[in-house]
């Protein structure tokens, strides 16, 4: 646990915002103008609360500077670069230096000790194809605190269960869809849990219902864990439960998480009016990080609704704790843990089927422990044609380009005007 | 153990620290490394009241700095080893470290001194072969045991150092690196402004960069160690590099 005052990381996050916004302003353009906008030099920020000063940044701006316009630092600097969908046509993509690696993975590593893994734990991790960069990062994590780590591969069910089994698996990180058909599947099969050795499931990608938590925690003999990330910030364990998480999930995830306030700073806002909420209600987290080098955020937002817990935790961990909402602040949906944006599947289907105004809705489609995304979309009379096979291709292509584009499953229903 | 809050320290019109923020726990060992003209000694000068002319907040142990003299500084704890050595040359070795002392006198702690006199000869032993040479007589590795020997007759409880290595050879760089390490390993919190940025954060726990007045990175030693824009600036070559087939 992080050995630090209350007091302390307070003076250390303010350390860090002005060193951040020191090499942001001179190393990145887009950062700079938008000081000058404002008139603000970096020094004019003097405490935590003058950060608001500062204007918001969202995912239009990352796919606006694509690829490296956001980088503070030289490309030679830079060792790993993430790629994730993104809003618009441009894909968002961050990038790491040597040393940003070094603090990401004693952060998943933290996330990992919160969680009760220690170095004699072997560590599975299962994340879909648009979460392999989460993978990456849990798999340096694990093996920066000794535990042994089988990393994401792209294995079936019943092989995935095989490896679980077989190689004495204690810790499985993955999303809650796939824990919820791992659990479907096992039952199904009549396969007994106690034939793992899994003592506990990390789940990543979107909040849980406390129902599903513990239904997991009880058919499968496990204590879960949630973990909160953004694929843009980059990471997955900017927030963890800790030890001290509600034992009986009646409140969901409402017992919160310590989120990494050390090295990433966050503020709830109002969505609508951008003003701070008072503490304990919800709105919009904002995101700023405090000590990335290669790709600096201030003020992002994420369109993930949260609230601040202002009860102190029984861990007594220094680290603020955060309530994760289902609800979002955005126009977007998440599908097996991957944020689709709802305005760019209108933007893909207006142009993948030459209509100006696509009229449908969408929706998560979990079937037999997968999540696709769900699009009805009314058959008008642009659309409509007596050819049969032609629309179905059309369809086809449709689905198969905003798959691509959004990364993840994508199945079109064609649907009469009435049905909606 | 020490606070600085958005430190601005001016000469004249020109502003050579800008709202520096950085802080040093009990025990710890920080460096600050960065360029010249950075401000390094400056914000030294500042934390010992050196330099007057500085907004923000120096706060050691709960107290505020603000309009203290450097004689009440070091009372309340802080020594420093100023760049260049700086000792009494037409002194003896030995009336040089009674100077460091001097607070000590004030105090009544006699019996202590004579201590501590002890424990500096213990540590840099030449220096009892030199104790009654004059000081501006001695070599440029003998004037630096003999500033930090001086700072240490203070009980200092954050001992400043300033470029201890500045002209030294490498062998004796070696040995005070060693010295300092020995003394934050004896529970002396340590603040070191270092050129030989790889030596100093070998054995710091965490870095501070100052660049043109402003901090642009800290984090812990290993962290700055791997950092390339650190390694490009300050740490020049290791060995290594020369060997391992990259970079030739």
């Amino acid at each position: 646990m992080l050995d630090i005052s209350v007091e302390e990381k307070e003076q250390l996050k303010l350390e860090r915002l002005q060193s951040t916004l020191n090499r942001a302003c001179k190393n990145v353009p887009f950062h700079r103008k938008r000081f000058l906008e404002k008139n603000i030099l970096p020094e004019d920020i003097v405490s935590l609360k003058d950060l608001t000063k500062l204007p918001f940044m969202d995912r239009t701006h990352l796919g606006t500077h694509y690829p490296y316009g956001l980088f503070a630092v030289p490309l030679r600097d830079i060792v790993r670069i993430h790629t994730a969908p993104g809003t618009g046509t441009n894909p968002s993509i961050s990038g790491y230096t040597r040393t940003d690696l070094l603090i990401w993975k004693k952060l998943v590593a933290r996330s990992f000790e919160a969680a009760g893994v220690t170095s004699l734990d072997i560590i599975q991790i299962h994340l879909p194809p648009g979460l392999a960069n989460w993978g990456r990062d849990y798999k340096d994590g694990g093996e920066a605190m000794g535990a042994g780590v089988i990393p994401n591969s792209p294995l079936s069910l019943n092989k995935t269960l095989m490896v679980l089994r077989d190689y004495k698996t204690t810790t499985l990180v993955t999303t809650p869809a796939f824990a919820l058909q791992l659990m479907d599947h096992m039952f199904d099969r009549e396969r007994n849990p106690n034939e793992l050795n899994l003592k506990r499931l990390i789940l990543v990608g979107e909040p849980v219902e406390g129902k599903l938590v513990a239904d997991l925690e009880e058919r499968l003999h496990v204590d879960v864990w949630l973990n909160y990330g953004l694929s843009e910030i980059p990471g997955p364990a900017i927030a963890h439960e800790c030890r001290s998480h509600c034992d009986t999930h009646c409140c969901g995830s409402h017992c919160g998480l310590h989120i990494n306030d050390d090295h990433i700073l966050p503020e709830i806002i109002d969505p609508a009016t951008g003003t701070p909420v008072p503490m304990g209600e919800k709105g919009e987290l904002i995101l700023t990080t405090l000590s990335a080098r290669a790709f600096p955020l201030i003020r992002f937002r994420t369109g993930d609704m949260a609230r601040f817990v202002p009860e102190p935790c029984g861990c007594s961990s220094p680290l603020i704790k955060l309530e994760w909402l289902k609800e979002r602040a955005d126009n977007m949906i998440i599908i097996s843990g991957i944020k689709v944006s709802l305005d760019q599947v209108k933007s893909t289907l207006q142009k993948a089927l030459a209509v100006p105004c696509p009229d449908c809705t969408v929706e998560r489609i979990r079937r037999d422990g997968t999540e696709t995304l769900g699009i009805s979309l009314v058959m008008d009379d642009v659309l409509f044609s007596d050819e049969i096979k032609e629309l179905q291709q059309l369809i086809s292509q449709t689905e198969k380009l905003l798959a691509e584009q959004v990364g993840v499953p994508i199945k079109i229903c064609l649907v009469q005007k009435r049905v909606l | 153990m020490l606070r600085i809050k958005n430190l601005k320290c001016s000469y004249g019109s020109i502003v050579a620290v800008h709202g520096v923020s950085l802080s040093v726990k009990k025990g710890e060992l920080i460096s600050i490394i960065g360029a010249n003209g950075a401000g390094k000694s400056t914000l030294l000068l500042a934390i010992c009241g050196l330099l007057k002319n500085w907004e923000g907040e120096i706060v050691f142990q709960d107290k505020d700095l603000k309009g203290m003299s450097p004689p009440a500084i070091v009372r309340s704890g802080i020594s420093m080893v100023p760049e260049g050595r700086q000792i009494f040359s037409p002194l003896s070795v030995m009336d040089n470290l009674k100077m460091g002392a001097y607070t000590m006198y004030r105090k009544g702690l006699k019996s202590q001194v004579e201590e501590d006199f002890d424990m500096v000869m213990e540590m840099f032993p030449i220096l009892r072969e030199r104790a009654h040479q004059l000081a501006g007589t001695l070599s440029g590795g003998e004037q630096q045991m003999l500033a930090i020997g001086r700072a240490l007759m203070a009980r200092p409880r954050l001992l400043v150092l300033d470029e201890p290595s500045m002209g030294l050879a490498p062998k004796i760089v070696e040995m005070i690196f060693n010295v300092i390490t020995t003394l934050q390993s004896q529970g002396v919190t340590i603040l070191l402004v270092e050129q030989n940025a790889r030596a100093a954060l070998k054995i710091s726990h965490r870095g501070y960069v100052l660049e043109t007045g402003k901090m642009v990175l800290q984090g812990s030693a290993d962290e700055l160690l791997v950092d390339d824009d650190v390694k490009r600036a300050y740490l020049g070559r290791d060995y290594g590099d020369f060997y391992d087939g990259r970079d030739a």
